[in-house]
């Protein structure tokens, strides 16, 4: 048995060797050079990348060609710039994104910011484990971009600036190089330069009005010790502003709908009916800019956001706890769900979020269209 | 003949100096290597297991009947006494939890030195230090769910649900944090649980002992503790209580039914 196998390691060796002086030994592969241009602040915590695809720079720029490619589609009109607009943060501005059949669809079109941190699962009901499996969905949905893998793989080998990146990449064009490469951009995608970034770094003070929102942003409301708050932060992070990492901490159920017109969301990915109703929270960076709001975009505005959680939550089986609990006038338990916020901390709340447009982020050359003409 | 019969005696000796020799040594060499000791909590509603949104509990010393949706805490720098040192767990921030697919929640230390170890010590919460720092150790995250912010710190044990009363509901809001509430929780060992084949250490955490303990605490009469310190320490001074070993305890009294 032993000797089988000493045989056998052995076999493998030398194929392996005489592998490598055949193809590399003649031809060496290019290496992709490590990303290292890469930075992201420190209150934003862990992150990481998977150990089968490395940041590296080719990866990312390979992933920036194709993010803005209309070949990914069936018709060759549609990228996933279409509805990842770089100018909304990547949003589209549409109620729910439209794609090569023109037909509307599901879900409104997410932001594209911070994705290596938050919730690891992705779309709006998690149905995604990773980046990478969530490029390979729009890519091949009949109604986002019905592109066929092979047809695809078949035409960018068609062109030699493409063969080049890919192999230096990837080794080669393949069906998985591709959702690879796209992620590898995406993950690059960083907003940290926000007014509020800046305020976090120390390099600038809000003014009144913001730092009244920023206190209400960040206070769970607690009547007994005279404490307002909107109790934002109990879905949305103190610095990411969206959900928490851990397990599906980051997918609640906001209230938007009653019992009876509940959506499956996260249960669509777990089975389990405690789960009904629940959709990813996002971040809210850049949030005054990617309008309209929620999973199926049916606010069209920052105020109808807000008055939703001040005195539109609908009330279900799964609504979030603290939701249901939060209140300004300690009213909680008589079943009419309010925050009670006054006018005033409304708008200081929508000034807050305002601090959180990042202008580098949406102008930013190395995020742009790699080809588009200046 | 003689030689032969000396030879075979020699032979033999041989052999048995060779076993005595073997045998210590190997017990020498496995006395030095670490050992992976496993911690497994279980969750309890008093006698009850603890299932989430499912099973209707009674308010332990009130009216209704109470429900579970999510009860979370963190469980700190744990350590191992012996007289001849101690061993520290490094970033040893665990938040405890009971949702996921495996009902009883594990730690498992790893590369525990080998000795007499007789308490296992631990905080309920998070340490001061820790508590006022950005850093992302063990499972500290202050982007997390359990942060409340950075002028805050972190809640120490989260209990979310609801208590039914006849036809209303009412949420049941327990955030419970503030530092002066870290409790440190220390337990005689009366074995040797380095020795079992696993190792390990079975606790019982029990949601009601917050409840019940030094100062009894009606849910329908106090259904929200949140930035109340006052309010907030009368369940931290329950917390000893809430997590207790599932072997006879340094009073010498067996914690209840498993």
């Amino acid at each position: 048995m032993f000797r089988w196998r000493a045989d056998v390691a052995a076999g493998a060796l030398i194929t392996a060797l005489l592998a490598a002086i055949a193809t590399g030994g003649c031809k060496p592969r290019p290496i992709p050079s490590p990303l290292t241009s890469f930075s992201a602040p420190f209150v934003f915590g862990r992150f990481q990348v998977p150990a089968d695809n490395p940041l590296t720079v080719e990866a990312v720029e390979l992933g920036r060609r194709l993010f803005y490619d209309p070949r990914l589609s069936a018709n060759g009109k549609v990228s996933c710039s279409t509805c990842h607009i770089q100018r909304l943060a990547f949003t589209d501005g549409r109620t729910t994104g439209v794609g090569v059949s023109g037909h509307p669809l599901a879900f409104n079109s997410m932001s594209l910011a911070n994705l290596m941190w938050g919730p690891q699962r992705f779309f709006w009901n998690g149905r995604a484990a990773t980046l990478e499996d969530q490029a390979l969905v729009p890519l091949q949905h009949p109604d986002e971009m019905a592109q066929d893998l092979k047809r695809l793989v078949a035409q960018l080998a068609a062109d030699p600036g493409y063969r080049k990146l890919f192999e230096t990449a990837y080794g080669e064009i393949s069906r998985s190089a591709i959702p690879r490469a796209l992620a590898s951009f995406e993950r690059t995608l960083i907003s940290s330069n926000s007014r509020y970034d800046q305020f976090l770094r120390g390099e600038i003070t809000l003014d009144a009005q913001e730092e009244l929102g920023r206190k209400l942003f960040m206070a769970h409301p607690d009547v007994k010790v005279s404490l307002r708050g909107a109790n934002c932060i109990d879905c949305h992070s103190q610095f990411l502003t969206g959900g928490s990492s851990a397990g599906y901490d980051g997918f609640a159920n906001n209230g938007l709908d009653d019992e009876a017109h509940l959506q499956p969301g996260l249960q669509t990915v777990t089975g389990k009916p405690a789960h009904r109703g629940l959709f990813k929270v996002p971040s809210l960076r850049n949030i005054a800019l990617t309008a309209p709001y929620m999973h199926d975009g049916r606010f069209n505005t920052l105020e109808e956001v807000l008055d939703h959680y001040d005195r539109g939550i609908k009330i279900s089986s799964t609504l979030s706890a603290v939701i249901v609990e939060a209140d300004n006038q300690g009213a909680a338990a008589s079943g009419r769900i309010s925050l009670h916020l006054t006018a005033r901390e409304k708008g200081a709340i929508i000034a807050f979020l305002q601090t959180l447009t990042d202008r580098d982020f949406v102008t930013a050359e190395r995020f742009s269209d790699p080809l588009a003409r200046k | 003949m003689n030689w032969m019969r000396n030879a075979r005696l020699l032979a033999a000796l041989l052999l048995a100096l060779a076993a005595a020799l073997g045998v210590t040594g190997w017990r020498l060499y496995r006395a030095a290597q670490p050992v992976q000791l496993t911690l497994y909590f279980h969750p309890f509603v008093g006698q009850e297991p603890l299932v989430l949104n499912e099973t209707n509990y009674p308010n332990p010393s009130g009216e209704g009947r109470f429900k579970v949706r999510d009860f979370l805490f963190f469980l700190s720098n744990i350590r191992l006494v012996s007289p001849t040192g101690a061993y520290a767990e490094a970033d040893s921030y665990h938040l405890v939890r009971f949702d996921g697919e495996e009902r009883t929640f594990v730690i498992v230390l790893h590369d525990v030195p080998r000795r007499n170890y007789e308490q296992i010590q631990f905080g309920i919460g998070v340490d001061a230090a820790a508590n006022r720092s950005l850093a992302s150790r063990g499972d500290l995250d202050p982007n997390g769910r359990m942060a409340w912010s950075w002028e805050v710190g972190y809640k120490f044990v989260l209990f979310e649900g609801a208590l039914l009363r006849g036809n209303t509901s009412e949420p049941l809001v327990y955030h419970v944090g503030f530092e002066e509430n870290y409790r440190l929780i220390s337990t005689q060992l009366q074995r040797k649980p380095l020795d079992g084949r696993p190792a390990r250490l079975d606790f019982r955490v029990d949601i009601l002992r917050l409840f019940q303990g030094s100062t009894n605490i009606d849910m329908a009469a106090l259904p929200r503790v949140k930035f109340d310190r006052a309010d907030a320490a009368l369940l931290a001074r329950n917390f000893a209580g809430m997590v207790r070993p599932m072997w006879p305890d340094a009073a010498g009294q067996p914690d209840g039914a498993r």
